[in-house]
């Protein structure tokens, strides 16, 4: 079958403004979209830029909007976006070329929730033991890969970078609701602050948005009720 | 297994995060009220003195002026000042639980934090004057 990509091109350093160019080429209903850049790329035009990695759905690199929903390109099968497919860079943060935009305020975010294990006790001989129900507590939260579909599909975030969004919110519950980090309270103190979870209006975006299937919103849900209880098993 | 808490203190206290939890709680509230305002209506004998569109008008602002034009025969116990608080308490709720969300498009679709700040002040006076006018009138009608 015959199908028509149009890709956001932008050049900061020769274009004044962003266009769109539409590419044709053949491909099967089971290609991917990011096979279908890939062929673009190799055979039609070398300038187009765009991120990719693993190609299998788990370093998140090719986060962008197809058909107007933040998707990752390499799980975006043409038989689900039909053969006229609009590619464009996900929103709320700077372009730096084609389908390739600036990271960093997404990282600063996701720093500040200080997304790694704290636990002051001296390590046991072997691991730190912890009951298959207290796991069970976080586990929907341990599968984000920050491709950052959530974030910049969340209107709060295009409103201000300063925002933590939702992946930041993500991993604060990953470790904020696993018994064996000591750090919850200094966490849940970073996302109580003026641009944190009470920005959230529960939109949802974020969880449509999330190539993990990530209950997002039910986790910063989650968040919200242990900000106002203080309870978090 | 003992239960994981953080306390108040803790967490820390966040006006954002206060005003998120207060526009929740006074939606149950004016819930609440309109149903204090609507049991007392049929209680004062309403079913039989008002329509559906007076009744309702009463529930959500339970001011005598809403009874005037209605087959009401004694408006004594429909203006005591019990109904003027709950009248009262609704302005507050509905103005303040509004402001909160007039804030919330403030912040997601103004880029600009001058003009954020300005907006942000003008509501913040615009509410407070709404709410100094409901409640007088209340009281003065």
């Amino acid at each position: 079958m015959e199908v028509t990509l149009k890709i956001f091109r932008y050049n900061p350093e020769k274009d004044k403004k962003p266009s769109y160019k539409t590419y044709k080429l053949e491909a099967v209903e089971t290609d991917r979209v990011l096979d279908l850049l890939e062929k673009v790329k190799g055979y039609q035009d070398g300038t187009l830029s765009f991120r990719r990695s693993c190609a299998h759905g788990i370093c998140g690199s090719d986060a962008m909007r197809i058909n107007g929903m933040n998707r990752l390109a390499c799980k975006t099968l043409v038989r689900d976006v039909g053969t006229r497919i609009t590619v464009e860079p996900i929103l709320g943060l700077r372009v730096i070329k084609d389908l390739i935009v600036d990271m960093e305020p997404f990282f600063d975010n996701y720093k500040k929730v200080m997304p790694w294990f704290i636990n002051n006790d001296p390590p046991p001989e072997k691991e730190r033991l912890q009951s298959p129900e207290a796991r069970l507590r976080f586990d929907d939260t341990t599968k984000c890969i920050l491709c950052a579909c959530c974030t910049t599909s969340c209107p709060s975030f295009w409103g201000s970078d300063e925002y933590l969004g939702p992946a930041a919110f993500v991993n604060a519950h990953r470790f904020i609701f696993d018994d064996r980090d000591q750090a919850a309270a200094e966490r849940l103190k970073i996302v109580n602050e003026v641009m944190g979870v009470s920005r959230c209006h529960t939109v949802f975006n974020c969880t449509l948005a999330c190539p993990r299937e990530i209950q997002i919103t039910k986790a910063i849900g989650e968040l919200k009720m242990a900000l106002v209880t203080g309870v978090l098993s | 297994m003992k239960p994981r808490t953080v306390s108040f203190t803790q967490r820390g206290f966040d006006f954002e995060t206060f005003m998120w939890f207060f526009t929740r709680v006074s939606a149950l509230v004016m819930y609440a009220l309109a149903l204090t305002g609507l049991v007392g209506a049929l209680i004062m004998g309403a079913r039989t003195q008002m329509n559906l569109a007076d009744l309702m008008r009463w529930v959500f602002t339970p001011n005598v002026t809403h009874v005037q034009n209605t087959n009401v025969p004694d408006l004594a116990p429909w203006t005591t000042s019990f109904w003027k608080l709950v009248a009262s308490a609704f302005v507050f709720f509905a103005t303040s639980h509004g402001l909160h969300g007039l804030l919330s498009v403030i912040e997601d679709y103004l880029t600009l934090p001058w003009l954020r700040r300005t907006l942000r002040i003008l509501v913040l006076l615009l509410t407070l004057f709404m709410i100094f006018v409901g409640v007088y009138l209340i009281w003065t009608s």
